[in-house]
């Protein structure tokens, strides 16, 4: 922990020093560049490391906070201290109004639809000439203060300045519930709505993030070039932008600023072939060694190493054939985005740590991880708490002549149902009967076709899924939706992001309403790993759980949401005898506390040892409801799961 | 009145071309979930090799047509194993959007060094004369393009109907696992769509060279507006594709004449982000169901 300050401390003294020991422009002015690129990719990495979006529109952004500053200064004249900021809320806005219509989709249609805005704004710069003089460009100067224009050197030191304040915030926002609330919803978007965490509106809030941090590079950028023209802002450079973040290390700052160091350096490289050859070489050379070690140790195969093997032995044998390297930089270039996107697939960053850890067997992550555990003591008060709801007996939510219907199949048909408050109701049936619909439509994942659900004599019909995880009802799933990169810990705190209500501003500058709420919410989410009793795998991730541990997960999980009604969907699904022996009595416990459950189940003993009342549900319609025993005794309930004597 | 119905005829021409390379788009992901970013390039190459078979080995145009299609299968089969195979095996969305975008470079800095950076005249293969109809011009060639574009998806659509073949690439579209199950070779499907989607791309590009310019650079501005246009008609509608292309190719032309030429790719995105925000499975796609 200490030798990491020192090293955080000395890289700061050097970046400060820099220009006191080289005097050449050129080189501060390189590395001046390589800092704001990193702040543009810090905002990059937050939409594609940490939300998993692809974006080409960033180098769009940026030059959106590159004219701002421009315009603003060559316009009216304003200083530095008003174009930057505007700079960042412009180009802010504008990150918005690319996700609102955006993140509505996925995948290959975002990555079409940046790309598409990435072009409009370029042909608007291009255009608009009495805001921005088109092809001709703006010219500013360094900006001023007081009177004293900046120097080179001084205005390196402002960069460096922002950067670092920029690493500081970009670093608290991630660790924060917003941070968490990001990853979520990569990991698993529905599990992310069922948790009251709208994955809409925080895809949304990331791209606006990612948007302000392009704005503030840009106008750096701006003030550092000190000329600005429309060809800049291409394709190539979002492109560019997107290999960096890849190339550095997603979700890793040091991955950030490795990713700008590349893409600075590269084109660089690509101007000279006598620099480009030993690089080639010596990068070949390099791998070589990499892969005999692997080989040697027995991490890899022959096989696995020789593709990527040739590919770079081959580019070190191109570039002697090569004569003039100029015109093929972007084939050398393209070639570089395929062997990083198939072999560095986790960045230099990734790679490093992932290479220590197969050296020395044992992993960074987990020693750093076990460090912050020690800090945290779980709560002393109850952990769980049935919300506002007091009030004892009478209809908690009511299900009237529910009709879903997919196509021609209606999966629910005319069902209805009255759940009791404190009650235990179960839900069963054969497969395919519409159990998990009736979960799917009670948690707005579908909307019905027809018919009424009342929940706390409210509709909940057309309200969005984290909505109604807000208004008290949680849910866990029939096939386990972990946050599976996430730590148990933080799958907890997910569920607690209703707890806080801190804004961007109280996290980015730790103010005591942030700090207080983040520590209750450790606190009680430690409190809730021991009730069900996982609380020695605070720290381990998600997805390395055993399957047992990651239904309970779920369900404590889905506790953190404070729900009035808490719908438990198959939770002994593959769970061996004494695993439900325990999960028997952590629903007890959750009924105790006055929590009304919803229990769909195959396991008959589960249900008839815990249920008060039972429905049974066949081809999406009720044939029986009841008590456990008289429901079990029920002709048509037998027919529907062991089939009919005669039709 | 004239100008504008002139305007509406070379839109319907230009909107045809859209309306192929969507198509392409529409076959790759069918099958696998994956685009050929690359697409536009798929089509420049196939008008410069178009180009060089006509004026270097004075080949007659429609003789060129079925070489420039076969070298554009050639080259959506290699896209597919060097960019897209290895992205699936990992299911990597970032790897094959980013793989094709690399290799769409690559084919871009190779034509340029291969032909040079300027943009060269395609002869035209027909008569150049403007044929009057209701009233106002339309070169033939533009009727060859609609023509041609018509044909070409019909072809492609029959051999998916009718065919054994077409059967397991609409199979392999509809559950590529269970497709798997019944001894469909899906990953040669997967192949063999890219490679079709390559043939009408590199099939349209001959088509659009006569009426425009052909250079390095004509691929990427005609990929991106195709690909809107597979995005407002919606990514699994035959129809959807014709009409966009239409609206597109249309509201081009027209913004180019009474706007600005620079503006002219602005409409057809201002659209593309309009269809997405309130409808985005496309003016004629449907709603696919999320399973939970």
């Amino acid at each position: 922990m200490k030798i990491k300050y020192l090293l955080l401390i000395a890289s700061i003294v050097a970046l400060f020093g820099f220009p006191l020991v080289v005097s050449n422009p050129y080189y501060i002015h390189l590395v001046e560049t390589i800092l704001i690129y990193a702040v543009l990719l810090f905002g990059l990495d937050i939409v594609v490391g940490y939300t998993g979006q692809v974006s080409l529109g960033h180098a769009g952004l940026f030059g959106i906070g590159s004219y701002v500053a421009g315009v603003l200064f060559m316009k009216l004249g304003m200083p530095f201290w008003v174009t930057v900021p505007a700079a960042i809320t412009i180009t802010a806005i504008f990150g918005g109004l690319l996700a609102l219509p955006a993140l509505k989709v996925i995948g290959p249609y975002l990555a079409m639809v940046t790309l598409a805005f990435g072009t409009i704004i370029q042909i608007l710069i291009n255009e608009m000439s009495f805001l921005t003089e088109g092809p001709v460009g703006i010219k500013i100067p360094k900006p001023e203060f007081f009177g004293h224009v900046t120097t080179e050197d001084e205005y390196y030191w402002i960069v460096c300045a922002l950067t670092l304040l920029s690493l500081l915030v970009v670093h608290r926002i991630l660790k924060s519930h917003l941070g968490r609330a990001f990853e979520a919803l990569r990991d698993s978007p529905v599990a992310c709505d069922c948790m009251g965490v709208s994955v809409y509106r925080y895809k949304v809030y990331a791209f606006i993030i990612s948007a302000g941090f392009a704005g503030l590079a840009g106008s750096m950028y701006a003030y550092s070039e000190q000329y600005i023209s429309p060809n800049t802002y291409v394709i190539e450079l979002s492109v560019l932008f997107l290999l960096a973040v890849i190339m550095g290390g997603r979700k890793s700052r040091i991955g950030a600023f490795l990713g700008s160091f590349i893409i600075v350096m590269l084109p660089k490289l690509l101007d000279d072939i006598e620099l480009f050859r030993i690089v080639a070489v010596s990068l070949a050379v390099l791998f070589v060694l990499l892969a005999a070690i692997s080989l040697s140790k027995k991490l890899t195969t022959l096989r696995k190493v020789a593709i990527p093997l040739s590919g770079i032995v081959g580019l070190a044998a191109f570039s002697f054939w090569l004569q003039n390297i100029t015109d093929w930089r972007l084939t050398i270039f393209g070639f570089m985005i395929l062997l990083v996107v198939y072999y560095l697939q986790d960045g230099i960053v990734g790679f490093v740590r992932n290479y220590y850890s197969s050296l020395t067997g044992k992993s960074a992550q987990a020693a750093r991880d076990a460090e912050a555990l020690l800090e945290i003591k779980p709560t002393d008060k109850d952990v769980i708490s049935a919300a506002s709801d007091t009030a004892k007996g009478g209809t908690l939510l009511s299900v009237k002549s529910i009709l879903m219907q997919f196509g021609g199949l209606k999966a629910l048909n005319q069902v209805d149902l009255t759940i009791e408050r404190g009650t235990i109701h179960g839900l069963i049936g054969p497969n395919g009967s519409g159990k998990s619909t009736m979960m799917n439509v009670l948690t707005g994942i579908y909307v019905p076709t027809a018919g009424d659900v009342v929940y706390a004599s409210n509709s909940v019909v057309g309200k969005t899924s984290s909505e109604i995880a807000l208004s008290g009802i949680a849910r866990t799933f029939q096939n386990v939706q972990l946050f599976g990169e996430m730590t148990a810990l933080e799958n907890i705190l997910v569920g607690l992001h209703h707890t806080f209500d801190s804004n961007l501003l109280d996290v980015a500058l730790h103010l005591p309403k942030y700090t207080r709420e983040e520590s209750d919410a450790r606190a009680r989410a430690l409190g809730l790993l021991q009730f069900v009793g996982l609380e020695s795998l605070a720290n381990e991730e998600a997805r390395n759980l055993p399957y047992g541990k990651q239904r309970v997960l779920e369900i404590a999980r889905a506790l953190a949401l404070d729900p009035n009604l808490l719908l438990l969907d198959e939770p002994a699904a593959g769970l061996t005898a004494p695993d439900i022996k325990d999960l028997l009595v952590i629903i007890q416990k959750i009924r105790e506390h006055g929590i009304t459950i919803i229990l769909i189940e195959h396991h008959m003993d589960v249900v008839m040892a815990a249920c008060d009342k039972v429905s049974v549900l066949d081809f999406g319609q009720k044939i029986a409801e009841g008590k456990p025993a008289e429901v079990q005794a029920d002709e048509k309930v037998i027919e529907a799961y062991l089939g009919g004597s005669t039709a | 009145m004239e100008i504008l119905l002139q305007l509406i005829y070379s839109g319907i021409s230009l909107g045809m071309i859209y309306a192929v390379i969507a198509f392409g788009y529409q076959l790759t992901f069918a099958t696998s979930g994956t685009l050929n970013f690359g697409q536009g390039e798929a089509l420049m190459l196939g008008a410069m090799v178009g180009l060089t078979l006509v004026e270097t080995f004075n080949m007659n145009y429609w003789l060129m047509i079925p070489i420039v299609c076969i070298f554009g299968a050639v080259q959506g089969g290699f896209v597919e194993l060097i960019g897209v195979r290895p992205a699936i095996k990992i299911k990597s969305e970032f790897g094959w959007i980013m793989s094709t975008i690399a290799l769409g470079i690559i084919f871009k800095n190779v034509a340029e060094n291969l032909w040079g950076r300027d943009d060269m005249k395609f002869p035209s293969p027909i008569d150049d004369d403007p044929i009057k109809l209701f009233g106002a011009n339309v070169l033939p060639m533009e009727i060859v393009v609609v023509g041609g574009a018509l044909a070409m998806m019909l072809l492609v659509e029959l051999f998916n109907r009718k065919s054994i073949y077409g059967k397991a690439v609409v199979a392999t579209s509809n559950d590529r696992d269970a497709a798997g199950l019944m001894g469909i070779n899906t990953g040669l499907v997967i192949t063999f769509s890219y490679a079709l989607s390559s043939l009408t791309a590199a099939f349209a590009g001959v088509l659009v060279a006569p009426l425009t310019l052909t250079g390095a650079t004509m691929g990427a501005a005609l990929g991106l507006k195709a690909f809107a246009v597979a995005i407002i008609g919606g990514l699994s509608s035959g129809m959807g594709i014709v009409v966009g292309g239409l609206i597109l190719g249309i509201a081009e032309t027209t913004t180019g004449f009474y706007i600005s030429t620079g503006y002219k790719d602005v409409p057809g995105l201002i659209l593309l982000l309009l269809v997405l925000a309130i409808k985005p499975s496309g003016l004629f796609g449907k709603t696919a169901i999320k399973k939970v």
